[in-house]
């Protein structure tokens, strides 16, 4: 267990600099996700924090000692890879043994110690195959028991989940929960995948293009966004934006429809945003956007719409139940008060 | 139509083609085996092993010996330097990297005979022309295919095992020949059997090189047995050309056990 620090860390290759400065305090046991659209430099900063990419400006702290000059294997840390990076040529005992044996760890402790990793991730009958036989959720499997093996201070996933498929994907990511909970240790994890961000985070750190945008707990990104960006990219159906036109202390909606929101200043709001499940069908006199069914999408327990506005916009609304709708029927969608999020020109958000 | 015409007709040109094929094989054998050989091609009325007898020893025995010499030295100081130079361009971006191999390529295309005599001479000065110096010659002109063949066996090894190993604690020494190289076996079997055979084969430099008898390989003795005492002996003859063509059948069941690997990829995706 230990907490990571990261002060402006800058990272650029040649001219191009693709992480800003980043200033970052993950405290000991934490599960931090860094989530954020490809290229936006999240698994750069996390190969920095395992010594596997050069800092080029700031400071990397692990435990308060910094690591901007201490080789890897000296960081405490592990490193869980998206490929699994095993070694096709050893048996998974072997994969799992190797670091305990470059560190020339008595071989009764190595036994113990693989043995007890391959326990807890339920490993044990494999520990005599080649990863070639084993199948992908196993070999993940085999990834992070190797990472356990070595009692690191910090845990780095690298999108360890983005081989598998779905099902396999969604059961790992809880054992992944389970074994932070179990393990008591500081995990720094990389997605694309906000689901996984979500579900698994402690705090999520959204990037994009280099730079931070927000730094929250899963609830608070989902609440209380702090731009566009971050509105659109967590939660599972993405937020609808609406362009507004202030008018006094009203906004117009397109359509011409008035919303009223009490006790906000809303001359400088340009965008509205609502997320899918917060819409509500309402009549058409009570309705704050009408528009005709272009799309539907049915889940069984939810159906997603996507209502086309005359102005050619789309909202999606997400119904519950098996809705019974036809296509190019006539929709009236309610934004209920409170469920509304107010951006100014520059996607920042205005609070009431 | 008579269906049993052109069955016939195949039937009698497959003979002959077969007969065209084995009859150089057959010759072979049956000399060899018969102790009273007359080069003809002939049932033996005897049967015994002398001829090779005489092919393993003396001079005969010598000359297989320094064809191994030759050959697995070659092999392996080609696998050896091969390797040591091929990693770095793999891994290092190099500006000019493939030009520069290509170009190697380039030049080990023209006959080796053109560049016999400056490597001669760089021999006779430098104290080489012996087995040592047709090891080391036999290397320099593998060393442009080796290079590009390792490279590229090394290039198909996924950065993220290194990367894992370098986390782990190894060393760059530790890297390459627990990740590395165990992983580009069937790459490396390959440019070592390709080298023996290679060198085994060779008849140009080592006849120049080396230039008293007890330094010939297999392929320098044969051409010399044939003109031996002058008369042929065609049983011992064909004896030494079995011999001589064994490693080459020996190579083969070798390459192919190591060539049954192919793991490289296994440990990335699922």
């Amino acid at each position: 267990m230990a907490d990571v620090t990261l002060r402006k860390v800058r990272k650029s290759y040649g001219n191009l600099e693709v992480v800003h400065g980043v200033d970052l305090d993950i405290k000991s046991g934490e599960f931090v996700v860094f989530v954020g659209p490809s290229g936006c430099g999240k698994s750069t900063l996390l190969r920095m924090i395992a010594g596997l990419e050069p800092i080029t400006d700031g400071e990397v702290s692990i435990e308060g000692r910094v690591v901007n000059d201490v080789p890897s294997p000296q960081r405490g840390i592990a490193m869980v890879f998206q490929s699994y990076a095993l070694y096709p040529h050893m048996t998974v005992y072997e994969n799992m043994a190797v670091g305990l044996k470059l560190k020339k760890t008595p071989k009764e402790e190595v036994d113990q110690r693989v043995k007890e990793a391959a326990r807890i991730l339920q490993i044990e009958p494999y520990l005599d195959r080649m990863p070639k036989a084993l199948s992908g959720g196993q070999r993940q499997r085999v990834a992070i028991g190797r990472a356990i093996v070595r009692n690191p201070k910090v845990f780095l996933f690298d999108e360890p989940l983005s081989n598998l498929d779905a099902s396999l994907r969604a059961q790992t990511r809880v054992e992944i929960a389970r074994l932070h909970d179990t393990l008591d240790a500081t995990m720094i994890y990389v997605t694309h995948d906000q689901v996984e961000a979500m579900t698994l985070a402690d705090r999520i750190v959204v990037l994009n293009a280099g730079n931070i945008e927000q730094v929250g707990s899963p609830l608070e990104l989902y609440r209380n966004p702090v731009n566009t960006f971050v509105a659109g990219f967590i939660a599972s159906q993405r937020m609808n934006f609406i362009k507004v036109t202030p008018e006094g202390n009203q906004l117009r909606l397109p359509g011409n429809i008035p919303l009223t929101l009490s006790g906000v200043d809303v001359s400088k709001v340009k965008t509205i945003g609502a997320r899918p499940e917060h819409l509500e069908l309402a009549s058409p006199e009570t309705a704050h956007l009408s528009g005709t069914l272009a799309v539907i999408e049915q889940f069984g327990e939810y159906a997603l719409a996507y209502v086309e506005l005359p102005n050619g916009e789309t909202v999606t609304i997400k119904l519950d139940g098996a809705p019974d709708l036809q296509l190019h029927q006539e929709m009236h969608i309610a934004l209920p008060e409170g469920q509304v999020h107010l951006f100014d020109a520059e996607g920042r958000v205005i609070r009431a | 139509m008579d269906n049993t015409g052109p069955s016939r007709l195949t039937a009698i040109a497959l003979t002959f083609m077969a007969v065209i094929w084995v009859s150089p094989f057959s010759w072979l054998l049956l000399n060899a085996f018969n102790p009273l050989s007359t080069g003809q091609l002939e049932f033996p009325r005897a049967f015994s092993f002398d001829n090779f007898g005489l092919a393993v020893s003396g001079n005969a025995g010598r000359q297989f010996l320094n064809s191994l010499i030759i050959a697995a030295g070659t092999a392996t100081l080609s696998v050896v330097v091969g390797i040591s130079a091929a990693y770095p361009l793999s891994r290092l971006r190099i500006p000019g990297r493939n030009a520069f191999l290509w170009t190697l390529v380039l030049l080990r295309m023209l006959p080796s005979a053109g560049v016999l005599v400056p490597l001669y001479f760089a021999a006779q000065r430098s104290g080489l022309l012996n087995q040592l110096g047709v090891i080391i010659a036999l290397t320099i002109l593998n060393l442009p295919f080796t290079l590009l063949l390792l490279k590229n066996f090394f290039d198909t090894v996924p950065i993220e095992l290194e990367e894992a190993a370098y986390v782990e604690g190894a060393s760059l020494l530790q890297i390459v020949t627990k990740i590395v190289l165990p992983m580009s076996r069937a790459g490396i079997a390959v440019v070592w059997f390709f080298s023996f055979t290679g060198a085994w084969n060779e008849f140009l430099l080592p006849l120049i090189f080396a230039r008293v008898q007890d330094a010939f390989p297999m392929s320098v003795g044969l051409y010399a047995a044939f003109g031996q005492q002058g008369a042929i002996n065609y049983g011992f003859l064909t004896a030494f050309s079995i011999l001589y063509a064994a490693p080459a059948i020996a190579v083969y069941f070798l390459l192919r056990r190591n060539m049954n690997t192919g793991f490289a990829g296994v440990g990335v995706k699922g």
